[in-house]
């Protein structure tokens, strides 16, 4: 009987405790986080209160001095507490996101076309018996072709414009061997601009659209133009051609809307693509970002 | 034991494989005259009709005219073979068909067999394969039953502009023109609201307003305003849409 008194008067003692330093952190963090004008305005009332008889003056300085100096000393602590959490939330779902994306855009990478493979594939196996230096050629390029391609094998310094343009070569010479006349290739970069970072794959995902949707399909084939150019620290790279033109009511494509994601990615607004359709026919797409030398870049 | 001569006609657009398919057919078939290559589609018909082969040989991918679309066109007159190095339908759709077909590279043993089962049936009539083809066709081509505008076409400048679709928050008529309002900024456009309504998406696009076209996955938040109108506010945009007195279902609480 004893026990259980003592039991109930420790856990009262207990609670009553536990409630004033409830009250005491309601009222700290009500303290840390109250502007300071409704502050003000809350002495200004003890200060009122002190003329009448419910509050001695006393007791009203008393509180304006303690609340300052909690004020001082607790204020600045607790906003700066509360904006980590704010911030660390924030990137934490920004990293997120990023990840997400990120994870996206390898899926997306890795699709190499197989229908790119296999007839290259057929052309290296014809080639062997017909023109061996030839075979071998491409083969080599093929092998350039896939290791800045799948995401497994895409090695460091890939994102720059003089390694994206190095790797569009090798795909290109893999298609001029198998389209021949059909296709002519010009490619306009100032080596000065080669050190330029550029996302990966999204120069190849213009040209490869080029090819596939404008090129190809066109009977008597044509050309493709690729020009590097800046502008007020601006570079733009454009992928031209003179192909059967833009089809309206196809969708955008895996191919440009993960370009369009990267870019946004990487340089949020200040980076933009723009497809036209240029008035001799055929079509245009332009990539504009910042221009930022690689300066880890190994020289080619 | 010698093998029956026949005429016979290659259709692919690249060179290299149009060499290696012949010189293939040499060894293993010399007494088959090939009387003319095809680099497309269109080609592959014209020749046929005027050499009138027994035998067709077609790539299936190529510009103008697809292979298969070329062999409905042939109506029968000749025997088909098919050739791809990657076409995962077709190919599923030859082993049930009955459809002739080689993969590339081509392979010498495949071919004899392919040769052998033409040599026997070269006196008759090709088999009537039209129904496999147009069943083919409706699988590799894999068209929705209908088609929707996805990019409009702007004049930027000097030249036409093309915008995705997906970049359009909403598109508002405006006198003559029509504005098409983007995450960049805005264009004019002459297509009317109607046209587009008709070619949009429905579900992309919404037409709130008698003026209005408004991408779905745009929209922020609707409101009321003090007079009871319901308001659209898009992402990125300060603008405010009116919501016309005979829309308003479209946001109906659910």
């Amino acid at each position: 009987m004893m026990g259980g008194r003592t039991r109930n008067a420790l856990n009262f003692v207990r609670e009553v405790g536990e409630t004033a330093s409830s009250l005491w952190w309601n009222f700290f963090d009500w303290l840390a986080q109250v502007p300071m004008r409704q502050l003000v305005v809350t002495w200004v009332l003890a200060l009122l209160l002190a003329t009448t008889p419910i509050i001695h003056p006393k007791q009203a300085g008393f509180f304006i001095f303690v609340s300052l100096g909690l004020k001082i000393l607790a204020g600045g602590k607790r906003k700066a507490e509360i904006e980590a959490r704010k911030a660390s939330a924030q990137a934490g779902t920004e990293t997120l996101e990023r990840r997400l994306v990120e994870a996206q855009m390898a899926a997306l990478q890795a699709q190499v076309e197989p229908h790119f493979l296999f007839n290259t594939l057929a052309l290296i196996g014809q080639l062997i018996e017909t023109d061996p230096p030839e075979a071998a050629k491409i083969h080599t390029h093929l092998i350039e072709y896939l290791r800045s391609t799948l995401p497994q094998m895409r090695s460091r310094g890939n994102g720059t414009l003089g390694r994206q343009i190095q790797m569009s070569r090798s795909y290109l010479a893999i298609m001029q061997a198998r389209m021949k006349s059909r296709l002519s290739v010009s490619i306009d970069v100032p080596p000065e601009l080669e050190s330029a970072t550029f996302p990966g794959m999204t120069l190849q995902i213009l040209i490869e659209n080029s090819i596939k949707h404008g090129l190809e399909p066109k009977i008597e084939g044509g050309r493709i133009d690729i020009r590097a150019s800046m502008d007020n620290n601006v570079l733009q790279v454009e992928v031209q051609d003179d192909g059967v033109g833009f089809n309206m009511y196809s969708g955008d494509g895996v191919g440009l809307t993960n370009v369009r994601e990267r870019l946004k990615l990487m340089y949020g607004t200040r980076a933009s693509l723009a497809i036209e359709t240029p008035l001799e026919g055929g079509c245009r797409a332009i990539i504009r970002l910042p221009f930022a030398p690689d300066i880890f870049a190994k020289p080619l | 034991m010698t093998q029956p001569s026949a005429n016979a006609i290659i259709a692919d657009d690249e060179e290299p494989m149009r060499d290696m398919l012949r010189k293939r057919l040499s060894e293993v078939w010399p007494e088959l005259n090939i009387v003319a290559e095809a680099a497309n589609g269109i080609e592959a018909i014209a020749l046929a009709g005027k050499h009138q082969p027994d035998i067709v040989f077609l790539d299936i991918r190529m510009p103008g005219l697809s292979g298969i679309e070329a062999a409905r066109m042939l109506f029968n007159r000749c025997h088909v073979v098919f050739i791809t190095a990657y076409d995962q339908y077709a190919i599923e759709a030859f082993e049930q068909g009955a459809l002739d077909y080689l993969l590339k590279p081509v392979n010498a043993e495949r071919l004899k067999v392919a040769c052998t089962r033409l040599q026997a049936r070269l006196g008759k009539q090709p088999d009537n394969i039209e129904r496999q083809l147009s069943q083919l066709i409706r699988q590799t081509t894999g068209k929705p039953e209908r088609e929707y505008l996805h990019w409009i076409q702007a004049q930027v400048g000097n030249s036409l502009r093309m915008i995705s679709t997906r970049e359009i928050l909403f598109f508002r008529a405006d006198e003559k023109y029509t504005r098409v309002q983007t995450l960049q900024g805005e264009v004019l456009i002459r297509k009317t609201l109607k046209e587009l309504a008709e070619e949009l998406d429905p579900n992309e696009f919404w037409r709130i307003h008698r003026s209005t076209l408004v991408r779905v996955d745009a929209i922020a938040e609707v409101t009321r305003d003090l007079r009871g109108r319901q308001m659209v506010r898009v992402r990125n945009s300060q603008e405010e849409l009116e919501v016309s007195r005979g829309n308003t279902h479209l946001f109906q609480q659910m």
